[in-house]
């Protein structure tokens, strides 16, 4: 577990007043205690890198990034612990079983009860912590499998999810259905976000799992090394909206301070940004060098060919949010489908860009990220 | 089928609520019950099921083979309307407790109790078995949803593990030892309630609503006797719904007037139009529970609710309310 700023006092128990952090969301002002469950997964980590390195994190706030090595969620004791340890007065609630899709369509008990159960136990120790509110991370796998698009939020509910996964599916649904009957009773505005297809750096890159661009990231640099043709799984047509997980991550945090709605939010890039998985492989390929061949296994599933997100809401509240801002003189409106940290004589890190411009030109820029000496391999 | 051979201990959570006390009676007094088998009916006063070790507690102490499972939390619209939340969570403790260890001490088969009110609702009528294609009506979502999520664990409790826990799904229900409550606002009990003290006031009857609203009523010893089948005979992971069929539909006001003779009651009746009907209809499709018991035959709604009135009379001072 880390926690944010590193000069934090140790942590006994204070005398602290919850009623001045009540009033958070009226503007008035009161130390934040941000805990981020989950905190070491994709989206955490990218939280994590924006509070530290972007001034995501405001003075006298204090944020801690909790992993399932420091609790175990499931357990409603080990929850109540934590809150009692850190007190938090808001709650980034990130944490979750979950897998991909072959492991979801052969347990989908298990992603149901122990997704129901975190959920539970960290949204009602919140509760009875007085956190002031908490954002929940739900999934576009949630919405209906017959559904009409693009989807919105108000959407979710009229439907049975997908056969594969329902399990997962139902237990980040009924995040939407507790917060809902949390304001009803208690007042409480805790709400959640859905975004689309995540990519980022300290993702799980699991190949079994089905996760469309962790997954290709890492065959091809598979397939580069060993000199193989790269396999991708599908007719290579489905269409996906792609966030990268730091503009994900910036948006959590107006989430987090400025969003009042008790109904979920969509964050992704709009319908006009749409690509074909087949974009996201050529770009893959070009980023690692890849120039071998290129295979579509179309016995394998392509899962849904479209489910377009709507965005509308994102774009009614913030307008102006650009998407991964990369700042290498291009007027065009861009927008980065990839980013992978390459280790250049095992002392810096950089991450590649890819972006496109609408004439579908492919720009590669590289941006070096501060980083300890590490020991990992070599990427390429 | 898969039977099940050997003695069979039946624990019945929710033992002393109206489907309980229904089946208790159908075990004991008309040979539902087996040679060699044993029958507990539990109940909250015993068992706390909304705490997993209190559960264990009750499935390590009656090592059941077999449950029926009717335990909830239950309210009327007012309360449901007040505390979706807590008859989310409660509910949602309740089934997972009860599911999750009877899976994991080996129980053969779980029938649960679900309801119609679990249904979209906005949907086509009649209702068939598929309830989750849309939002369950915004007052008890809260209870809805955690009825719901017990298909759920059944379907996901079959793909993982191969088990056939199921449910089934009744319409409205009455008979002796309800809840008559009349705040709780569920149809049958509160009438038979309010025509009783209206009688033996001497003052008219009211009746919440116009009285059009169209009901499919199941009394509750049919209801138990139906259970015993499913739990013995019925080898499908979805749920069936049990009900009279749609031609015996009936209005409230047909519902009024079978009361009203039970009791004799001959007063006024006065239909409060301000009143909210609820839905005007709801008709459930039976056809899944005719095509395996053609020839099931329900007791006649009229007698149904002369021994059910009868009983209230009798025990007006114990019954709850």
């Amino acid at each position: 577990m880390k926690i944010w700023p590193p000069s934090e006092p140790s942590l006994q128990e204070t005398d602290f007043n919850y009623s001045d952090t009540r009033e958070q969301m009226n503007g008035s002002v009161g130390p934040m205690r941000v805990l981020v469950t989950g905190g070491s997964g994709l989206v955490g980590r990218a939280i994590e890198r924006v509070v530290k390195e972007e001034s995501g994190g405001r003075e006298g706030e204090t944020w801690i990034f909790l992993s399932s090595k420091d609790a175990n969620l499931m357990s409603a004791e080990e929850t109540r612990a934590v809150f009692q340890k850190h007190r938090p007065t808001h709650v980034i609630h990130l944490a979750a079983m979950v897998g991909g899709l072959f492991r979801n369509m052969r347990q989908n008990l298990d992603f149901w009860r122990n997704n129901v159960h975190i959920n539970d136990n960290v949204l009602h120790t919140s509760q009875e912590f007085g956190v002031v509110k908490v954002v929940s991370c739900l999934s576009t796998c949630v919405f209906p499998d017959k559904t009409t698009y693009p989807i919105d939020e108000t959407v979710m509910h009229n439907g049975a999810p997908h056969e594969s996964n329902y399990g997962y599916a139902y237990a980040k649904r009924m995040i939407d259905v507790h917060n809902r009957a949390l304001f009803q009773q208690y007042g409480l505005k805790y709400t959640a976000v859905i975004p689309t297809n995540m990519f980022g750096p300290h993702d799980n890159y699991n190949i079994e799992d089905g996760h469309v661009m962790p997954g290709l990231i890492h065959k091809t640099y598979l397939a580069k090394k060993e000199g193989k043709p790269l396999q991708v799984w599908g007719s290579g047509r489905a269409l996906r909206q792609f966030i990268y997980s730091l503009d994900l991550a910036r948006l959590f945090l107006w989430v987090l301070r400025e969003y009042d709605e008790v109904e979920p939010i969509i964050l992704s890039v709009g319908e006009e940004d749409e690509l074909t998985v087949k974009d996201a492989v050529d770009a893959v390929a070009e980023a690692f060098g890849f120039e071998g061949e290129v295979i579509y296994d179309t016995s394998k599933s392509d899962g849904q060919i479209k489910k377009t997100a709507n965005n509308a809401k994102l774009r009614k509240y913030l307008p102006d949010f650009k998407f991964t801002p990369f700042k290498q003189g291009d007027q065009h409106k861009r927008f980065s489908i990839y980013v992978f940290p390459i280790l250049v004589k095992r002392r810096i890190l950089i991450d590649v860009f890819l972006f496109f411009q609408p004439s579908r030109r492919l720009v590669i820029g590289l941006q070096p990220i501060m980083t300890p000496s590490v020991n990992e391999d070599l990427f390429i």
